[in-house]
C-alpha cells in the first residue's frame, strides 16, 4: 500500500518539492514534522475538491496528497482508506515523538483543521459519494489531531501559570515570628551552654588534660558543676546587680552565698579562662583536692577558693569581656548559694580576712609590677568600690601585711573582692581568725602565686600592641601624649627616626632578581627567606672586605678587595676572568665604568 | 627591565656593618655583582632542591636549604 502510494509520488514526480517528500510513512512523518498531518489530510480533500473543479484554499498547504489530484476518485479513496490506516497508525507513533515541533505548527494545523473542515463541509454537499469517506476522514483527522491536540493542551496548561496568590504580608506576624525565632536561639544556646556546663559537670574534670581538652573557646563562660542547671536567669540578675554594685545594701547572707559560689565556681572559671595556665590549673586541683577532704576544713577551703577565685574573677572580669562571664558567673553563685549555706557564716568570717591575705599573697609574688597591673585591672572594680573600701584597709590590719606596695595591690584586690563579698566584711573584721588565716595562707600562697603570673602575662598582652606603632608616627601631634608614656619620646626623634631607618635591599629588587633566575613560581615565604639570606650575605662580606683591606694594609676597600673574595667565593676562576661576569650580569652603564675601553685616540675609559 | 643598582643603598649597608670601613668609586658595583651571583647560585640550588621534591613551586624549606650550602660556599 505504501508502496502504491509512493510509486503514485514518484511517478506524479510532481513539481512541488512537498509531493516528492511524501513517499513512505517515515517520509510522512518527516513531513509531518514540517508540515501538519492535517495539511495532508486537506491536501487529500483539497485533491478530491480539485478533482471536483471547486479550488480551496487549501490548495496553497503543502499536500502530501497532490499527486492523488489526477487520480480516479474512486481509486483515489481506495488508495487513500489504506494510506489512511497506515496514516494513523504511524501518526500516532510520530507525533508522540515530534510533540515538540508541533509547536511551530500549531497555527497550521488550527487554521488548517477549520479549514478543512470548511472544506470538509463543502464536499459534502459536492460529493455524497464520499460522505462516508469525509466522515471517516473527519474522524480519522479528529483521531490524529485529537491526538495531537493533547499535547498541545498539554503544552499549554504547563505553560499557564498557577494563579498567583497575592497575599498582603501580615507584618505584624512576621515580626512576632522573627522575635519568636530570636528567642528560641537564644534560648536554644543557652540551653545548650547549660547543657554542656551540666555535662562538664557531672564528670568531674580531673586531670588538666581534660580540661584543656573541654574547654577549647576563647570565651567560654564558665561551667559549673550539675548545679548550674535550672532557672538561673532570674536569680543571675539578682546576683549580677549584686556582685557588679557591691553595695552594702545586700544582705549578708547573700554575700555568703557568692562566696561559696565563688569558690566552687571560680575554680571552674578559671579553667575556662584562656590566660589559665596549667600550674594554676593544677593549683585549682589542689585545691579542690583539699575542699573535698574534710568537712571541717571545708569553709576555709571554700576561702580559700573564694580567696583566689574573687581576684581571679575580678581580673577576669576587667579582662575578658565582662558580660557573659560575669552573667554566668553569677548564675554559678546563685547556685552554689544553695548548696552552702551552711557553711556561709563561717566563710564570711574568715572571707574578709583571707581575701586580705590572698592580696597579700599575690602581690607578693609579683612585686611592684604586678600590683600595678593589678590596678589596672581592677580599676573597674575599684571606681564601683564604695563604702567597703574602708573594710578592707581594716581587715588588713589584722593580718601582718608585707611590703608597702603589696598593700597598695592588697587594697585593690580588696576592692575587688568587695564586689563580690560586701556586707560580709564587716563580719569578717570583727572576727580576725589569724589561725585560719595563716594555715589558708600556707595552702593560699601557691594557688595565689599563679594569679599574679596569669595576671601578669594577660595584662602585659595589650601593651606590647601599643608601644610598637608610636615610633612608627613622625607626626607632631605625638607630643601631647608623650609625656604621659613611660618612656621619654623626644619630639625630633619622630622625624629622624624616619630617616635613621635600618638600610635593607629593596624586596621588590630581591624578588625580581631572584625569580628571574629562578624561573619558576615562588612562595611569598620563599622570598622572605630569600631577603634574609641576602641580609646575611652582607654581613659575611662587609667583614670578608674588612679583613682583606686590613691585610693590605688599607683602610679603604678597592676593587682588588672585591676580587679577591669573589675569587675566594668561586666566582672567578682561572677560566672565567671578572670582566666576563661583569659583562654578562651587570648593565652597560657600570660595564663601563668598570672594564676600561680603549678608544681612538689612545684614550682609555675609564682612565685608569 | 632591570633597574638601577642600588648604590647608595648598598654603600649604607655596609657602613651600617662596618660604620669604619671605606669605599673606593666602583667598588660597590663589584660588590653589587657578587650579590647578583649569590642570588644566581641560590635559585640554582633552591630550584634544583624543589625539583628532588618533585614540587614547581619553589617553597620555603627548598630556599632554607639552599641558604645553608651557598652561604657556606660564599665565604671569603
Amino acid at each position: 500500500m505504501d508502496g502504491r502510494v509512493g510509486l503514485r509520488a514518484s511517478r506524479r514526480a510532481a513539481p512541488t518539492p512537498r509531493v516528492a517528500v511524501r513517499s513512505s510513512p517515515r517520509q510522512r512523518a518527516r513531513v509531518r514534522e514540517q508540515e501538519p498531518v492535517v495539511s495532508a489530510m486537506s491536501g487529500s480533500g483539497l485533491g478530491k475538491e480539485n478533482k471536483a473543479g471547486s479550488s480551496t484554499p487549501l490548495r496553497h498547504r503543502p499536500n502530501a496528497f497532490s499527486e492523488l489530484d489526477n487520480a480516479t476518485p474512486r481509486v483515489m479513496l481506495v488508495e487513500w482508506k489504506c494510506s489512511k490506516v497506515e496514516l494513523q497508525l504511524p501518526d500516532l507513533v510520530p507525533e508522540d515523538a515530534s510533540v515538540t515541533t508541533f509547536r511551530m505548527t500549531r497555527k497550521r494545523k488550527k487554521l488548517s483543521i477549520s479549514e478543512f473542515e470548511r472544506a470538509a463541509d463543502k464536499r459534502l454537499p459536492q460529493n455524497q459519494a464520499h460522505s462516508t469517506l469525509d466522515s471517516t476522514l473527519v474522524r480519522s483527522l479528529r483521531m490524529s489531531v485529537g491526538s495531537v491536540m493533547a499535547p498541545d493542551t498539554v503544552e499549554k496548561r504547563g505553560l499557564l501559570r498557577r494563579p498567583q496568590n497575592h497575599k498582603a504580608i501580615d507584618i505584624a506576624a512576621f515580626e512576632g515570628g522573627v522575635e519568636q525565632n530570636m528567642l528560641q536561639i537564644k534560648a536554644q544556646d543557652y540551653l545548650v551552654d547549660l547543657q554542656t556546663s551540666s555535662m562538664t559537670g557531672t564528670t568531674t574534670i580531673r586531670t588538666d588534660a581534660e580540661v584543656v581538652l573541654n574547654n577549647t573557646e576563647l570565651f567560654v563562660e564558665p561551667q559549673l558543676g550539675e548545679q548550674n542547671l535550672l532557672a538561673v536567669e532570674p536569680q543571675l540578675s539578682d546576683s549580677k546587680t549584686s556582685a557588679q554594685r557591691s553595695n552594702t545594701s545586700y544582705p549578708a547572707h547573700e554575700k555568703a552565698r557568692l562566696e561559696g559560689l565563688v569558690s566552687r565556681v571560680s575554680t571552674d572559671e578559671r579553667r575556662t579562662l584562656r590566660f589559665s595556665e596549667k600550674d594554676l590549673i593544677t593549683d585549682h586541683e589542689h585545691v579542690d583536692g583539699i575542699t573535698q577532704k574534710t568537712p571541717a576544713k571545708e569553709g576555709e577551703d571554700e576561702q580559700d577558693h573564694s580567696q583566689q577565685n574573687d581576684p581571679m574573677e575580678q581580673f577576669s572580669e576587667s579582662e575578658e569581656m565582662a558580660g557573659t562571664t560575669e552573667h554566668h558567673a553569677d548564675a554559678e553563685y546563685s547556685e552554689h548559694s544553695e548548696k552552702k549555706l551552711s557553711r556561709k557564716a563561717v566563710s564570711q568570717l574568715t572571707a574578709a580576712q583571707d581575701a586580705g591575705v590572698e592580696m597579700e599573697m599575690t602581690p607578693s609574688e609579683g612585686g611592684v609590677a604586678e600590683g600595678t597591673e593589678h590596678q589596672d585591672s581592677p580599676k573597674a572594680e575599684l571606681q564601683m568600690a564604695g563604702s567597703p573600701g574602708g573594710h578592707s584597709p581594716a581587715s588588713y590590719s589584722l593580718k601582718k601585711s608585707g611590703a608597702k606596695p603589696l598593700k597598695e595591690a592588697v587594697e585593690q584586690t580588696g576592692e575587688i573582692e568587695r564586689g563580690t563579698i560586701t556586707g560580709v566584711l564587716d563580719a569578717a573584721e570583727e572576727e580576725a581568725t589569724d589561725d585560719e588565716s595563716d594555715i589558708e595562707d600556707h595552702e593560699s600562697e601557691e594557688i595565689s602565686m599563679k594569679t599574679p603570673m596569669f595576671v601578669h602575662a594577660a595584662a602585659y598582652r595589650p601593651h606590647p600592641v601599643l608601644s610598637p606603632p608610636h615610633p612608627v608616627k613622625s607626626a607632631s601631634p605625638e607630643l601631647p601624649p608623650q609625656p604621659v608614656r613611660a618612656k621619654p619620646v623626644p619630639k625630633s626623634s619622630g622625624a629622624a627616626q624616619r630617616k635613621t631607618r635600618e638600610p635593607e635591599i629593596a624586596s621588590s629588587l630581591i624578588k625580581q632578581i631572584f625569580s628571574h633566575y629562578v624561573k619558576t613560581p615562588v612562595t611569598r615565604d620563599a622570598y622572605k627567606i630569600v631577603e634574609k639570606c641576602s641580609e646575611r650575605y652582607f654581613k659575611q662580606i662587609s667583614s670578608d672586605l674588612e679583613a682583606y683591606s686590613q691585610h693590605a694594609g688599607r683602610k679603604t676597600v678597592e676593587m682588588a678587595d672585591v676580587e679577591l673574595l669573589m675569587r675566594r667565593q668561586g666566582l672567578v676562576t682561572d677560566k672565567m676572568p671578572l670582566h666576563v661576569l661583569v659583562e654578562r650580569h651587570l648593565p652597560l652603564e657600570y660595564r663601563k665604568l668598570l672594564i676600561p675601553i680603549a678608544v681612538s685616540g689612545n684614550k682609555v675609559i675609564p682612565c685608569k | 627591565m632591570r633597574r638601577t643598582v642600588p648604590r647608595g643603598t648598598l654603600r649604607k649597608i655596609i657602613k651600617k656593618h662596618k660604620p669604619h670601613l671605606r669605599l673606593a668609586a666602583n667598588t660597590d658595583l663589584l660588590v653589587h655583582l657578587s650579590f647578583l651571583l649569590f642570588l644566581h647560585r641560590l635559585a640554582e640550588e633552591a630550584r634544583t632542591n624543589a625539583f628532588e621534591n618533585k614540587s614547581k613551586i619553589i617553597k620555603p624549606e627548598h630556599t632554607i636549604a639552599a641558604a645553608k650550602v651557598i652561604l657556606k660556599k660564599s665565604r671569603g
